[in-house]
């Protein structure tokens, strides 16, 4: 069997692990018992330890784009135009996935490095032998708590996105704080502000699957944990990335 | 390994001294530095390709419902050449190959660091600094740069093609207006922001791997703060690079 | 099951290892307490004591990957502490070190990890003249024949075999052995045990041995040093240290031997097996 075949078959096999993986939690949301503090916990504590990088993040790059921006506008002569410029890209891109890839970065792979040292030293299968559904009490809580986490995030890191705009234009660059502030929601609706918010939701979801499920299964010592630890990182941002594209397709675009 | 914040940050910098110091000594492995090279090359760019492609045609989507208001989307190609070259193509190849190559260092260090392996080549009077982190730093430093120009082209490509097949733009008007939008200069810093990512990124993750805690959770965790550390810091750099590069 | 004490010689060799006053702490907790210890050259040294006592600590100390917080040691009369990396790097490469878990790289074929510090340190040997040193090691630890198996598919005591034949390789003066029987059941265990007994007939040189294992220890032994609690609590020749008074030495060492037909004089402790008539 070529190599080809054997890694085509096994990424099938992953799938199909995958598919299994998610019906069953779907089950288990439906069905009782639940444990919604465990859930709320994991909530708080994913934010708690992303809070401090989404922030270093998000305020650069508002920066950044305050930075370029009137690099630009200064070339048109459309510096009133920048404290927009930096409010639209803010709430509808830069929030919702600067602070969704730090907490695929520090909450997914503190999440799959957690299940995966629970896997290696089998204490989810001592769970399981205890009674107790290992799926419905140390998966899905995760699950949820980094969904819910994200929104959470996601608003910080647009203030801190603004306010780093802010800082740059006027502190740095001299331009007047009256005019910035006058102009910030000029091209902002109500509606980029929901849309940012179901972007964080949608990504949040995507990360909690993609971590439960490498750290679930992770296999092979300590060198398995690191691997199932870098497989979420990556693989998360992907299908961020392209659940953005798709999003922003549907959300921001006109039918052509 | 619990140590405070400011006793990390001072160990860290000997630990990138120690680096200088054993290359110094014995020298540095040119076909370990390409090899690692085509390695971290090799990994990233699959997933590279594909995220740059995305966010690039996003890129133009947002560009174009942002400036259609203001009568201005027939400039969205330079917005996206200028937005893309000047800061998305490094951070997002930054980001990428921290993710990748980041947490690969940290992990594979972290192990070898639990196994007692490096311990072994030091008794065994063979310097991991030089043998294992050196050629890695100088593998990065090579590749990166290489993955910044993938992703610029990448990018524009699929921001062309979303601004062509999905927005009606016309292609012709938006290749002129992404010409306009950037000079050579442009590209060249981007090398430069690449170069230094990328050795932030690999010093930052073999220092997490070095120090690792034991048993499988302390891989975990130093992969875990290596990729979060090296994320961040390229960041908050690109901003700090940009002020210099087009400050004004 | 009879064991050969050796008999203590009048006046050991020089040490080739000088621990003076060596003192370390990890926070708050005191791991090693003014230890002082001579490693006599050519001899097979015993470390040991119970779990936690500091053994791993006091060997990472004597290779030079710890440094205490007081006094110094001293290996072939440099103090390795003080030395700048290049010479320390010339002192490692006169030992060997056999690492609990093996250290060996899973990377790399059994041969390729025995052959590595001869990669690095040969001096240019040609890949044949490597391959021959490695089969003559790998014969010699009994793994004939297992140049090109996958590291990672070893047993415990495969592993531990491979390592020592890769401690050995460069010829050393002195080898180092972290725990020998650390994670290895009772009967390879004993494999081991006979295995360091062979390389000590066959080899000469000098070993010091850290272990919680007795009986295995003792029947390698020429020294025995037993710590307690950071502490050195006896120092001496096997014969020695075996009649010692010391109550952490007999309880320790009456848990695995049979004392009653070794020993002379000494104060008899309540235990659990009856005495054996004599």
């Amino acid at each position: 069997m070529s190599a080809l075949t054997q890694q085509s078959l096994a990424a099938v096999a992953g799938f199909g692990r995958f598919g299994t993986f998610c019906g069953q939690l779907a089950i288990r949301t439906v069905t009782r018992p639940f444990y919604p503090r465990e859930a709320l916990a994991y909530a708080g504590l994913t934010a708690a330890r992303c809070l401090a990088p989404v922030l270093a993040v998000t305020l650069p790059c508002g920066m950044v784009i305050a930075l370029q921006g009137l690099q630009i506008f200064d070339l048109y002569g459309a510096q009133r135009l920048l404290s927009s410029l930096v409010s639209v890209a803010v709430l509808r891109e830069l929030s919702p996935v600067m602070a969704c890839v730090l907490v695929a970065a520090q909450g997914g792979s503190s999440c799959a490095a957690e299940l995966g040292s629970m896997r290696i030293k089998e204490e989810i299968d001592a769970t399981e032998v205890m009674g107790i559904d290992a799926l419905r009490y140390h998966v899905l809580p995760r699950l949820l708590g980094l969904t819910l986490a994200c929104p959470i995030l996601g608003t910080f890191g647009a203030l801190a996105g603004l306010l780093g705009g802010y800082v740059t234009a006027v502190m740095l660059k001299g331009e007047a704080s009256g005019v910035y502030l006058a102009n910030l929601w000029a091209l902002t609706q109500p509606a980029d502000l929901w849309a940012g918010i179901f972007k964080t939701l949608v990504f949040g979801f995507s990360i909690g699957l993609v971590a439960t499920f490498h750290g679930f299964y992770a296999r092979g010592g300590a060198a398995g944990v690191g691997r199932a630890v870098n497989e979420t990182v990556v693989r998360s941002v992907l299908v961020f990335v392209v659940v953005n594209y798709l999003l922003t397709s549907a959300l921001f675009t006109d039918a052509p | 390994m619990s140590v405070g914040p400011v006793a990390a940050v001072r160990d860290y910098f000997r630990f990138v001294a120690a680096i200088g110091r054993s290359v110094q000594r014995e020298g540095l492995s040119w076909s370990a530095s390409v090899k690692a090279a085509w390695d971290i090359g090799v990994e990233s760019m699959p997933i590279l390709l594909v995220i740059a492609g995305f966010i690039g045609s996003n890129l133009s989507l947002q560009g174009h419902a942002a400036f259609a208001p203001l009568g201005a989307q027939r400039m969205l190609g330079m917005f996206v050449s200028l937005a893309g070259v000047r800061e998305l193509a490094p951070i997002i190849a930054g980001s990428m190959v921290a993710a990748k190559a980041g947490t690969q260092m940290a992990s594979q260090l972290g192990v070898m660091r639990i196994q007692e392996q490096l311990d072994a080549l030091e008794v065994m009077a063979v310097d991991p600094l030089a043998h294992l982190v050196a050629p890695r730093l100088a593998g990065i430093m090579l590749a990166l740069p290489a993955l910044v120009i993938v992703a610029t082209f990448t990018m524009i490509a699929a921001a062309y093609a979303a601004a062509v097949m999905q927005l009606g733009v016309g292609g012709a008007t938006f290749l002129r207006f992404a010409a306009d939008g950037v000079q050579p200069i442009d590209f060249a810093y981007g090398e430069v922001k690449g170069a230094v990512f990328g050795a932030v990124i690999c010093t930052v993750s073999c220092w997490y791997g070095f120090h690792c805690g034991s048993g499988p959770e302390g891989v975990g965790r130093a992969t875990n703060q290596a990729v979060v550390t090296s994320a961040v810091l390229c960041v908050v750099l690109n901003y700090l690079l940009s002020e210099v590069m087009y400050g004004g | 099951m009879p064991l050969t004490i050796p008999a203590p010689e009048p006046t050991p060799p020089e040490a080739v290892i000088e621990v003076r006053g060596v003192c370390r702490a990890f926070g708050s907790n005191e791991v090693l307490k003014n230890i002082s210890v001579d490693i006599p050259a050519r001899r097979t040294t015993a470390i040991i004591g119970p779990s936690g006592t500091g053994k791993s600590v006091l060997l990472k100390h004597i290779v030079g990957l710890l440094t205490p917080d007081k006094g110094e040691i001293r290996i072939f009369g440099k103090n390795i502490h003080a030395l700048p990396r290049k010479e320390l790097y010339a002192v490692r490469k006169r030992m060997g070190m056999l690492f609990q878990a093996g250290a060996l790289f899973d990377s790399i074929s059994v041969g390729e990890n025995i052959g590595f510090p001869l990669v690095h340190h040969g001096g240019g040997l040609s890949e044949d003249q490597i391959r021959a040193k490695v089969n003559e090691k790998l014969e010699l630890v009994g793994m004939a024949g297992f140049y090109d198996r996958p590291t990672a598919a070893l047993s415990g005591g495969q592993r531990k075999r491979v390592s020592l034949a890769r401690a050995i390789v460069m010829e050393p003066e002195v080898v180092f052995f972290d725990e020998p029987n650390s994670g290895l059941d009772p009967i390879t265990s004993d494999t081991i045990d006979q295995l360091i007994r062979d390389m000590k007939a066959a080899l000469g040189i000098t070993f010091v041995v850290i272990s919680h294992d007795i009986v295995g220890t003792v029947g390698v032994a020429d020294y025995i040093c037993v710590l307690e609690r950071g502490g050195v609590a006896a120092w001496g020749s096997t014969a020695d240290v075996l009649k010692s008074d010391h109550p952490m030495v007999r309880a320790f060492l009456s848990r695995n031997l049979d004392l009653d037909g070794i020993s002379g004089n000494r104060v008899p402790l309540p235990t659990a097996r009856p005495q054996q008539p004599t």
